[in-house]
């Protein structure tokens, strides 16, 4: 069987080469998977994107750090274990991560003037909580095309798994909650179509990108 | 196992290297040789244009009626000393009394060399056969076929008459010569029928050759240090990974196929 089938163009990346290019993407700009409140990230650069505390009265605000390793993809067919109750289709990825959470635990005090100081934001953190999580999710691609030849895929996560958190209801609403900060930082990292065949042959896509036999593939005509 | 692969079957690789031919550009060769018994010298330019495209597993790129369209811009130098004899007025001296002996100087005729322009353009073809070469290169992966056998040159069937042109540019000037120009005219076109179409190609096929047996073709060419992404702005510089190792060949199925692989490493 050939590669291109009825197009005249195929392009494929194995989910070896993907990884290589994700971990060059997060190398270069390791701030998609370092995000933060000023506390933690007093402002952004290339190396951690700045956002705010979370507000809740009398607080201050929660500060508050979030990252994660460089994920890495599984291809289907499935060749990395995945914990239960996940199973990789057709067409799908998995990922693996481990996603650290840190928070400013701060102390409220009773004086007023404490309160007033804490109402105005911390320059420093007073007391840091640390989790890090092993994280395991399914993903599919979303990707775009046009007639000139352009197009990039994104990874978008669909299914989060934790394991071995308790309660139920715990981990439930943390799967939830790493489910959509893995898919947000992700589906920043949108990766040229050309690219993703090292810049050969240029095509008008009539099929895919598909992920199948490890590899992303894409046919088209010239 | 190749980590990235790009392939492009046939119908396809026609359209590649169609367009890459497009992008060779003018070729032009200047000199002289000789035709018969004239010196011609000439400036000739040339296209490539497309040919059909057959992909031959496990290395070999043929493109069938590869086409070369040229232009020659040739010079003919026609030396009338090669047609008419020389002949020389002999010394004459005559004794004059009271003077002496009195000579004329020896008087020989030499005849002028012609030049005659002459335009003409048509078209050569051949089947080429190409291997792929890959190449690392300052920092630059390239892919190219190159030549690696021609078969004889196909001049097209307007190359014959570049003969008569040469006889209509010529006849009118021999025949402006007094007295002997219709003998001379009529010698220089019994030469020129005498060339024929080989001697036409015999001149011209060793100018065009080096064209043709001198041919790369690009098809790929990418920076080794290969940029997935520009940056965007201060904080998302651009994104390059290393291009390790790039290997071409032509595979074999149901079709055939131009097979590009490249391994990346971050």
């Amino acid at each position: 069987m050939s590669l291109t089938g009825t197009e005249q163009v195929f392009g494929a990346i194995h989910e070896s080469a993907l990884n290589d290019m994700i971990r060059a993407f997060f190398d270069a700009r390791p701030r998609y998977r370092r995000f933060g409140s000023p506390v933690f990230v007093p402002a952004t650069t290339v190396t951690a994107t700045q956002m705010g505390a979370i507000p809740f009265p009398g607080t201050g605000g929660i500060e508050w750090l979030v990252t994660f390793s460089i994920p890495v993809i599984d291809l289907f067919e499935q060749t990395t274990p995945l914990p239960p109750p996940l199973t990789l289709g057709p067409g799908q990825f998995s990922l693996r991560t481990t996603v650290g959470i840190c928070i400013d635990c701060a102390a409220r005090r009773d004086d007023r003037q404490a309160s007033v100081a804490a109402g105005q934001g911390r320059a420093a953190a007073n007391h840091v909580v640390c989790t890090a999580l092993d994280v395991f999710g399914i993903g599919h691609l979303d990707s775009w095309h046009n007639s000139n030849g352009d197009g990039a895929v994104r990874l978008r996560v669909d299914t989060v798994e934790l394991v071995d958190v308790t309660p139920d209801s715990l981990e439930t609403l943390l799967e939830c909650l790493l489910k959509m900060v893995l898919d947000a930082a992700l589906s920043q990292m949108e990766l040229p179509l050309p690219a993703l065949r090292a810049g050969a042959f240029e095509l008008i896509v009539v099929r895919g990108p598909d992920i199948a036999d490890d590899r992303i593939k894409v046919a088209g005509n010239l | 196992m190749a980590e990235i692969i790009a392939a492009v079957d046939e119908g396809g690789a026609n359209t590649l290297l169609g367009d890459a031919i497009q992008t060779i550009g003018t070729q032009s060769k200047s000199g002289s040789g000789s035709l018969g018994p004239f010196t011609a010298s000439y400036n000739l330019t040339g296209h490539f244009t497309n040919g059909t495209v057959d992909l031959i597993a496990p290395g070999t790129v043929r493109i069938d009626q590869l086409r070369f369209d040229w232009n020659v811009d040739l010079s003919f130098q026609i030396d009338l000393n090669s047609f008419l004899p020389h002949f020389c007025l002999p010394q004459v001296c005559v004794d004059i009394p009271c003077v002496g002996t009195v000579c004329t100087p020896k008087i020989c005729v030499s005849w002028p060399t012609i030049t005659v322009p002459v335009s003409f353009g048509d078209f050569v073809e051949a089947t080429a056969d190409f291997g792929i070469d890959v190449s690392l290169n300052g920092g630059n992966w390239k892919v190219q076929i190159v030549v690696q056998n021609v078969s004889q040159l196909q001049f097209g069937p307007g190359t014959a008459g570049i003969l008569a042109l040469i006889g209509a540019a010529i006849t009118p000037i021999l025949l402006a010569i007094p007295f002997i120009g219709p003998f001379l005219a009529i010698a220089v076109d019994t030469i020129l029928l005498a060339i024929g179409i080989a001697g036409v190609t015999g001149f011209l096929g060793p100018i065009i050759s080096p064209f043709i047996s001198g041919l790369k073709i690009p098809v790929y060419n990418q920076a080794k240090h290969f940029q997935v992404l520009p940056a965007a702005g201060p904080n998302d510089p651009a994104v390059f990974v290393e291009l390790d190792a790039v290997t071409a060949g032509i595979q074999h199925s149901d079709e055939d196929e131009l097979v590009l692989s490249v391994d990346i490493s971050p």
